[in-house]
């Protein structure tokens, strides 16, 4: 477990390296990767659903994101996109082609559905993340 | 003639954000602080992925607009925090227009990562998810090497400028290419991990990541458009690879798989 979300880390720092980050905001932004997904494995072990692992993972990405962009005044964008990477459905969308290319329409379609909902659950932990932190801003003013 | 100078300051710094991957309400705010910091009562500006208009009105009521369209998307992120911060700067401590200008220029002549570096990093990226995913350490370099191709792949046709849809069509089909053929080989464990590996380099993560940003901060349009972007993004890839599939089925059956 811990292995694998080091290779999320590093992944992530690929990421980061093509988006054109710099110096320690770089390792900062991977470490969000790499404990976004420890949180879907964690959560994975706890519970069978896996769109909802996704959604704790993604909404525990955010928050490390939103925390790390108010301490080394940087925009979230920047942190956010790091940690949401690994979590990206790619291997749906790889089977539900896989099986479409094989004519099984039936294992397609439902592999397609589950990549939607998979990117739905990311989407809403961002969106309840995004919209929670504005509460607290107001809050400081 | 102040004016002009202010509202060429605001555009360019927010087209630079803009084409480096910045979310639309942050190019507006940009825009709005640089403004107000140098004295312009009122500021509009409306941000779409494909273009900017700002409209200013001076102290004697003259309103000037200019609009900037972007043709240009690349991602750097290092560019659109430091305009970023550059804006929030101004408020508290506003330079000279001069200044101010070579400051904008020499944010956006920054350097980015050189092509070595990026072509080691996405050829890592590529093997490590592949390893995350499940693979063992022959995918990782089969995964490897097709991450630096897709990287070399794409630098050769941004000479062409081709446009996304066809590049991320070709790299999919690269990456199902040389899975395929290291299926046949015998040389890796798990073609699928490979494949998924691989195509993870090109998903549309910042795009799906801005669409969201924008949506909820009320940037309807632009949240359209960029799901849009990041929906063809993944209609490229998936059709990449599965014409690959289906002539590699065709001229060798589906035995593989």
């Amino acid at each position: 477990m811990i292995l694998n979300s080091f290779y999320a880390f590093l992944s992530s720092l690929g990421f980061g390296v093509l988006f054109n980050i710099r110096g320690k905001n770089l390792i900062i932004a991977s470490l969000g990767g790499g404990l976004a997904w420890l949180t879907y494995l964690i959560s994975g072990r706890l519970q069978p659903s896996l769109v909802f692992s996704l959604f704790l993972a993604s909404m525990v990405g955010s928050i490390y994101s939103e925390i790390m962009a108010r301490l080394y005044k940087n925009p979230v964008t920047m942190f956010i996109i790091c940690a949401i990477i690994p979590l990206v459905p790619g291997g749906g969308m790889y089977y539900a082609t896989l099986e479409a290319v094989k004519g099984n329409f039936t294992v397609a379609l439902t592999k397609g559905a589950e990549t939607l909902f998979s990117a739905g659950a990311i989407a809403v932990g961002i969106v309840l993340v995004a919209s929670i932190s504005t509460i607290f801003k107001k809050i400081k003013k | 003639m102040y004016t002009d100078d202010i509202i060429q300051i605001a555009a360019e710094a927010g087209k630079i954000i803009l084409e480096n991957g910045g979310e639309t309400y942050r190019v507006e705010q940009t825009i709005t602080m640089i403004c107000n910091s140098y004295g312009i009562p009122r500021t509009e500006s409306f941000v779409t992925p494909t273009g900017v208009m700002i409209s200013i009105t001076n102290n004697k009521n003259q309103t000037i607009s200019l609009i900037r369209r972007i043709h240009i998307r690349t991602v750097n992120l290092r560019k659109v925090s430091m305009i970023n911060n550059l804006s929030r700067q101004l408020v508290s401590n506003p330079l000279s227009i001069v200044d101010i200008k070579r400051e904008i220029d020499y944010i956006n002549n920054l350097p980015a990562y050189s092509q070595k570096t990026t072509t080691f990093f996405s050829a890592c990226c590529a093997g490590f998810f592949t390893l995350l995913f499940g693979g063992n350490y022959k995918d990782f370099f089969i995964a490897f090497i097709i991450g630096a191709l897709i990287n070399y792949l794409s630098l050769f046709l941004d000479k062409f400028e081709v446009n996304s849809f066809l590049k991320n069509m070709l790299s999919g089909s690269l990456a199902a290419l040389i899975a395929l053929i290291a299926t046949s080989l015998h040389l890796v464990g798990n073609m699928d991990t490979i494949i998924i590996g691989s195509i993870m380099l090109l998903v549309p993560g910042i795009a799906i990541t801005n669409a969201i940003r924008d949506t909820i901060a009320g940037d309807l349009v632009s949240g359209i458009s960029r799901s849009i972007e990041a929906l063809f993004i993944a209609i490229a890839i998936s059709s990449g690879t599965s014409i690959v599939f289906k002539i590699w089925f065709l001229l060798f059956g589906g035995t593989l798989i």
